[in-house]
């Protein structure tokens, strides 16, 4: 049923993960906005959930894959606070 | 066969997904950096989404990603669109999208 | 007759969404990592002619995701849709991709 993936593969994703997370976490510290802050904090959920998926392949356990369904839920709730938050404070 | 068929899969989203980064970092404006994350990082997650659920290959996993795929998809411009609509009546930024227009 | 040509738009429209999903993501790819950013961005109105609220949601969530647009705001009227665009001197043509979109939620919704 389930064929190994080769790890310098799944090292290889791992990678690019890691240097996306670096790259979003310079744009959350640097944001001249507060907008700019939370369009990095959705992104950096995202990459939460490649990471946590890639490593699922690599330990080879499909529990891993209800952890995704909920970050999914849960930023997309967050995003909509803060930004309806922000619009009736400049209102 | 299979193999490279996930591998390729696995890369591509998570190609897809440094890309949007860089392009948040790249961008100019606010409306070039929400174009950069609301495309690309939701491609990347249905690319990986296929190839994690093609590994497991079994029927709720299946089913579970579906489910994220329909969510993401549903959501991710409605929360571009949000933020958007958040920046507009901003103060300290106002005079960037005055330009534009 | 109607839930039959249906039958045949839903699958399309699939397929349709998919399609332009791939090429945005490969324009907008280009557009990131060429070194110079060659991007002239600007707004659009566009005048809908969907009324349902279904329709409207389906529709700009597609025009999130064609390439090189942005729904960004729906007037209190419902009447005219802002759309922000990265390069302003396609104008003509991101207007007619925009409006076969619009033809195809069309054929669905009504």
């Amino acid at each position: 049923m389930t064929e190994p993936v080769p790890n310098i593969v799944l090292y290889i994703a791992f990678a690019f993960l890691m240097a996306a997370m670096t790259i979003t976490l310079a744009r959350l510290l640097k944001g001249p906005s507060v907008n700019d802050r939370i369009a990095a904090m959705d992104l950096i959920a995202s990459i939460i959930m490649g990471v946590i998926l890639v490593y699922s392949v690599l330990i080879n356990n499909e529990m891993y894959f209800d952890i995704p369904v909920i970050i999914s839920l849960i930023s997309f709730i967050g995003t909509i606070a803060v930004s309806t938050y922000l619009k009736q404070k400049n209102e | 066969m299979n193999k490279i068929i996930i591998s390729v899969f696995i890369l591509l989203g998570s190609f897809f997904i440094l890309v949007a980064a860089i392009g948040i970092l790249r961008f100019k404006d606010l409306y070039g950096r929400l174009h950069a994350t609301t495309k690309a990082t939701s491609f990347g997650l249905l690319l990986m989404l296929v190839g994690v659920s093609l590994f497991f290959n079994i029927f709720p996993v299946y089913m579970k990603s579906l489910l994220i795929i329909i969510f993401i998809f549903l959501t991710a411009p409605l929360a571009a669109h949000s933020i958007a609509k958040s920046f507009t009546g901003n103060g300290e930024n106002s005079d960037n999208t005055a330009e534009n227009n | 007759m109607k839930s039959l040509k249906l039958l045949y738009y839903i699958p399309e429209f699939i397929v349709f969404y998919l399609a332009e999903l791939v090429k945005a993501n490969f324009y907008i790819a280009y557009i990131i990592l060429s070194p110079k950013m060659k991007t002239q961005p600007g707004f659009i109105e566009f005048p809908l002619k969907i009324k349902s609220s279904a329709g409207l949601l389906l529709f700009s969530n597609l025009v999130s995701m064609t390439p090189g647009s942005l729904s960004v705001e729906i007037c209190e009227d419902k009447k005219t849709l802002l759309i922000h665009a990265l390069l302003i001197s396609d104008h003509q043509k991101t207007m007619e991709e925009i409006e076969s979109i619009q033809k195809r939620i069309l054929r669905i919704t009504n």
